[in-house]
């Protein structure tokens, strides 16, 4: 059996999509002046990789793939209670589709020596979803997405999982290592401590590897490496409604009746 | 990254999601939209069903009433319940071996689990979650996705490398009916897996919830307006002969089941009628209801966008609007009646 769980868990900084708006005039997008914060998804990722920590003692060690501004969500992770944090950062990474940013978090897990890495379910971002059974992919691992719920089993080097799937539940073992997606949700988060919170913010430093300290070929990421490329964006149509807004419910059941739909 | 000669790659395939015999209507509506693909692709080529599963005999035989000119079935008890890493497997022996040019996968958990993993091997660009799809003039799929919460639909294209690969949001497309008279064949390939290779193993299986939100003809859907208590929704669902779905909010709070879930990484419903019970109207939610027939909001914020994309709202507390809604059609055994 794995003595000592090395866990390790990727997040990233995304734009706060409330603050992200379109230029009607030009249907093209404003990002920049969007507050960054950690991607939502990734809080449910790291709680659940801290309640491993809990149960397991294991070592939690957090990393986001992004440019040096996106250290504060290393910060919030270690104020939430990550031993160490990693920012990964090239400019070699630029453009990269998920083909080439799983085969990054693939090595940055590889360079760790995880026996199991956690990632968030999907980014809002992008919200592809294909990343983390993408690093699974990558490294030939199991891999155990939409999950609700970790049981580790260390004597038996098994993580048990319950995930969602269309309509219900199941419950799978997975033999280390293995990736991990936590349901976006499914978990409650927890704060940070105000000891730690003072730790991250005036004493950590975050270990800083770029893709040659990852063992990375330059020509596999970035742009060049991605199978995908954005070929134009359309303004999405608004669809004409009557937009009647009714005084009573009487009017209301009056008007879905009329309308002939029950 | 290894050059790809785009040219070998023949053939449209449609991954066949199937639980337990049951399949995912996702899988019939992409071969429909794979059909219409076709016509794009020169004549030479086929579209193909891949059903991966145990005793899938049925299946198989389904996939060529629906549309299928081939069926490629890898059937062994290994592959059933799903998992990812032998149906990974089986994938990327086929895929290596046949040299599909287009893989359409349901964006389903099932589906985004697989297309996720199986698309890294083979080199494959992926596109998720998509909602149109189209081939161009040099028979390069393009994939659209709505991005930003759907403000945009942008088109993504992988024109370097093979498959084509993308995850299609369910209830988007609309299926053939069943046709025995249509043929096709079915070829049994090799099973490329075995159990002591694989890495998981799945304990339990409980899937009670199987009510098809896309096939719906009435919805009322819940968002996070409802705090948790979807009894109200459950109700009006109730007198309405209608499906309760939900918006992501009340979906992430763990209300209700991913299965329900309208818009973004959820569903697209196209009903008669669409209910939504305290959804503010966020981007990504209206663009998986917009072509409902009659929308009706239920909002207690008079400034929620969802009255916009409404064609009748109320402003009001929803407990009580779905209780008094609730009695409005009770009391009227003919609905027709409360317009007396």
């Amino acid at each position: 059996m794995t003595d000592n769980w090395t866990v390790v868990v990727g997040i990233k900084q995304v734009p706060d999509e409330d603050d992200v708006t379109i230029d009607p005039d030009t249907g093209t997008l404003n990002r920049a002046e969007a507050a960054a914060i950690l991607n939502p998804p990734d809080r449910n990722a790291l709680e659940a990789a801290l309640q491993l920590k809990d149960e397991v003692g294991a070592e939690v060690i957090v990393f986001t793939m992004g440019p040096p501004t996106a250290t504060p969500v290393l910060d919030l992770a270690v104020a939430l209670g990550c031993d160490d944090a990693a920012l990964i950062s090239d400019m070699a990474f630029a453009g990269s589709d998920t083909w080439p940013t799983s085969l990054t978090l693939a090595y940055a897990t590889e360079y760790f020596d995880a026996d199991v890495g956690i990632f968030g379910e999907e980014t809002t971002d992008s919200s592809t979803g294909q990343v983390p059974p993408g690093i699974a992919a990558h490294l030939d691992w199991a891999q155990l997405t939409y999950v609700e719920d970790l049981d580790p089993r260390p004597e038996d080097d098994q993580l048990v999982a319950t995930r969602d799937v269309e309509g219900g539940h199941e419950v799978v073992a997975a033999d280390l290592p293995v990736i991990v997606a936590v349901g976006y949700g499914d978990n409650e988060p927890r704060p940070a401590g105000l000891h730690r919170k003072l730790y991250a913010e005036t004493e950590f430093e975050p270990i800083e590897l770029d893709a040659e300290e990852l063992g990375i070929d330059p020509d596999e990421v970035g742009l060049d490496a991605s199978p995908t490329q954005v070929g134009g964006m359309d303004t999405a149509d608004p669809v004409e409604r009557e937009q009647k807004v009714v005084d009573s419910v009487e009017d209301l059941a009056a008007a879905i009746a009329e309308e002939g739909v029950v | 990254m290894p050059e790809v000669d785009v040219d070998e790659y023949k053939d449209i395939w449609v991954f066949i999601e199937e639980h337990a015999g049951e399949v995912a209507p996702v899988s019939w509506e992409l071969l429909a939209e794979a059909k219409q693909l076709m016509d794009e692709k020169p004549d030479d080529e086929e579209l193909v069903a891949l059903v991966i599963g145990s005793d899938v005999d049925d299946v198989a035989e389904e996939a060529i009433a629906r549309g299928a000119d081939r069926v490629l079935v890898a059937d062994d008890p290994i592959f059933e319940p799903y998992r990812a890493d032998p149906y990974g497997k089986q994938f990327r022996e086929l895929v290596a071996e046949r040299k599909p040019d287009i893989a359409l996968i349901g964006g389903t958990t099932t589906g985004r689990d697989f297309a996720g993993r199986v698309a890294v091997p083979t080199h494959a660009g992926l596109t998720a979650d998509c909602t149109q799809l189209g081939i161009d003039d040099e028979g390069h799929l393009e994939a659209g996705r709505p991005a930003f919460g759907g403000n945009v639909v942008a088109t993504i294209k992988c024109e370097a490398h093979r498959p084509q690969m993308a995850t299609i949001r369910p209830g988007v497309f609309e299926p053939l009916d069943r046709d025995e008279n249509r043929e096709g064949e079915i070829e049994h390939v090799d099973v490329a897996v075995e159990e002591d290779e694989t890495v998981t193993e799945v304990l339990e299986r409980e899937v009670g919830d199987t009510a098809d939100i896309t096939d719906a003809d009435r919805i009322v859907a819940a968002g996070g307006g409802i705090e948790g208590d979807l009894s109200p929704v459950e109700r009006l669902a109730e007198a309405l002969d209608a499906e309760v779905a939900a918006s992501r909010k009340a979906v992430d709070e763990g209300w209700i089941q991913h299965a329900r879930q309208v818009g973004q990484t959820g569903k697209t419903v196209r009903p008669e009628l669409y209910v939504a019970v305290g959804i503010s109207g966020a981007v990504q939610h209206l663009e998986g209801m917009n072509d409902s027939d009659v929308v009706v909001a239920i909002n207690n914020d008079p400034n929620a966008p969802i009255f916009d994309h409404a064609d009748y709202g109320i402003v009001g507390d929803l407990f009580e609007v779905c209780d008094e809604l609730v009695a409005a059609f009770e009391d009227a055994d003919d609905p027709q009646e409360v317009l007396a």
